[in-house]
């Protein structure tokens, strides 16, 4: 009994040490990950003076001075604003890419039709299509339609750059229900269209979930197009921000403040709903 | 189901058309436009009308220095981050595949940096990087550095501090993506290697690595891609500097259209820039296509 025991013992400080290396090493990954939050967080939460003291302070009574600065305008600037039409962008861009880019799906996973293939590789390759080469044109194309500073503009073409990931991914999720399903709702005496709402639509709802987050999170940190686009009173969170690297003293404690702002609600939300990510980031092709 | 009767027909228009349409304005219409445009002197905020110069401005684009120069940036930081980033993440995926408590969590908020806005990152790596007072520089005096070391005003280190920006950002989601890759081996593809006699590193170069290709393909495309068009960092960080030594095809066509306001040289450039992309994009729409 006392030879079993003792045995049992070494065997477990043997693998505690083994699994040592492996532990140092993904906290050492993570520290690396979280140090450059951790220096915003904190920034933020230090006086104007704290934030670029030379040697850097590390120990501080945290204030929430910048905070209040940057939501209610104590120093002049106020981000509410801007995050409300990040706000209103994103989910207006989100839904409407999910919906159009659902239907989409649906009618290249089920319907048979000459080009079925060129177009679902059409969709596809625009995701390819990188931004800063089409500013160009489509700035020129909403300067003369009159949308420029519109947040019309912003949901439009973020709903388009959306639109591949959307559609590519749920067309997966919808050739993985089995068609006996549909079949049946068929026979039933469902129309086409019943079926798509009624009977596929709910079948698909983690696939609706992982594209809506990742729609969510590409617009909410879009920066180039909106900097072209809606640089004045349409302006987005990340066209505030930047608009801090132009001034000749920056006010780095509540410029941090507005990072904090900016990642926080995307980290949160995200973090909530992490299931199915990987598919969706990967196109389907890695599940 | 898979019919193709008359009303099922309309059934599929009704349902492709929207995206389509949004497609053909959003991608399709300003790929064209840029083209007429790249044909013409436009400049912006000039009241003269844009003038048709042929392919005058793609001439240019052979004799321009600054060109050459974004190309050979691009190029370098695309290669140097892509190959960082993808060497750590593949190895972290295995670390993270070991089976131990704790662990999943560690890896879940390991993945934190791939949902900061890319503006953001470049904020945060800015102020740590900073020459004055950031915190690495501080480091680097403990470590006894003598002089403060200029990570972005130095043409030596400024392309290698986006590239630091950019591995943080994205070694976490080729970690994920091989991560869920590894996982998708079943158990048994495992058992039946080691009954067949095959040692760890057999299993890995004949068993695993050749079942994880379809992975190390996708993300590889994707991050040349996404790295190619990366704009944000060096907004924040360089911008294109110091004397272009991070003046990437993504900036130069920025600061031509926006900054020179020159669009119709821009445009040459952006179309350019489209066709580099296309050629590498075929190889993930190939792939992608073998596998359905």
């Amino acid at each position: 009994m006392a030879v079993v025991e003792s045995a049992e013992r070494t065997s477990s400080t043997a693998v505690s040490l083994r699994s040592l290396a492996p532990y140092l090493a993904a906290c050492l990954v993570v520290g690396f990950g979280l140090f450059p939050l951790y220096m915003m967080i904190t920034t933020s939460l230090k006086t104007d003076h704290e934030a670029f003291a030379w040697p850097p302070v590390w120990v501080f009574t945290p204030t929430f001075h910048s905070y209040l600065g940057a939501l209610f305008g104590f120093g002049g600037r106020r981000a509410d604003h801007y995050v409300f039409n990040s706000l209103l962008i994103t989910l207006a861009s989100s839904a409407l890419a999910v919906s159009l880019g659902a239907m989409a799906a649906y009618g290249l996973a089920r319907f048979r039709f000459r080009g079925n293939r060129d177009i679902a590789f059409y969709i596809l390759s625009t995701r390819f299509a990188p931004p800063v080469a089409f500013i160009v044109p489509i700035y020129l194309m909403v300067q003369r339609s009159g949308l420029l500073d519109n947040a019309l503009a912003l949901v439009i073409v973020y709903t388009s750059m959306n639109l591949s990931l959307v559609t590519w991914v749920l067309r997966g999720f919808f050739l993985d229900i089995p068609i006996e399903i549909e079949e049946a709702a068929l026979i039933d005496g469902y129309s086409r269209w019943q079926i798509f709402l009624r009977v596929a639509l709910p079948l698909v709802r983690p696939g609706l979930a992982a594209t809506a987050i990742l729609s969510v999170i590409f617009s909410w940190n879009e920066f180039l197009f909106a900097s072209i686009l809606a640089p004045g009173y349409a302006a987005t969170i990340p066209v505030y921000l930047a608009g801090f690297s132009a001034s000749m003293n920056i006010d780095w404690a509540e410029y941090m403040a507005v990072g904090t702002l900016a990642v926080l609600p995307i980290m949160i939300f995200t973090l909530v709903l992490q299931r199915h990510l990987v598919r969706g980031l990967t196109f389907g092709a890695v599940r | 189901m898979v019919t193709a009767k008359r009303a099922d027909h309309l059934t599929a228009m009704l349902l492709i058309a929207p995206a389509v349409l949004v497609l053909l304005t959003i991608n399709l219409y300003p790929f064209l436009y840029a083209l007429y445009i790249s044909a013409h002197t436009y400049t912006l905020g000039r009241p003269a009308p844009p003038r048709y110069i042929g392919l005058s401005n793609y001439f240019d684009l052979l004799d321009d220095d600054r060109f050459a120069n974004a190309l050979w940036v691009s190029f370098k930081f695309v290669a140097i981050a892509v190959s960082v980033e993808f060497l750590l993440g593949f190895a972290l995926a295995f670390l993270f595949n070991i089976k131990l408590r704790g662990l999943v969590t560690l890896r879940k908020i390991a993945i934190l940096p791939i949902l900061v806005m890319p503006l953001a990152s470049g904020l945060i790596w800015f102020y740590i990087l900073n020459e004055n007072f950031g915190a690495l520089n501080w480091f680097a005096t403990l470590l006894g550095a003598s002089e403060r070391i200029q990570f972005l005003t130095g043409d030596r280190l400024a392309l290698f501090s986006l590239v630091l920006a950019d591995a943080w950002q994205w070694t976490p989601f080729v970690m994920l993506v091989m991560f869920a890759a590894l996982q998708s081996i079943p158990e048994y593809v495992y058992e039946a290697a080691k009954m067949d006699g095959l040692g760890k590193w057999q299993t890995f170069w004949r068993v695993t690595l050749p079942l994880l290709a379809p992975a190390i393909w996708v993300i590889v495309v994707l991050r040349i891609v996404d790295a190619f068009r990366m704009i944000e960092l060096i907004y924040l960080m360089t911008r294109g500097g110091p004397g272009g030594a991070t003046e990437t095809l993504s900036w130069y066509i920025y600061s031509t259209g926006f900054l020179s306001q020159d669009l119709g040289y821009a445009a040459a450039q952006a179309v350019v820039m489209i066709i580099v992309i296309s050629i590498v994009a075929q190889i993930f729409v190939r792939r992608l296509e073998y596998r359905e």
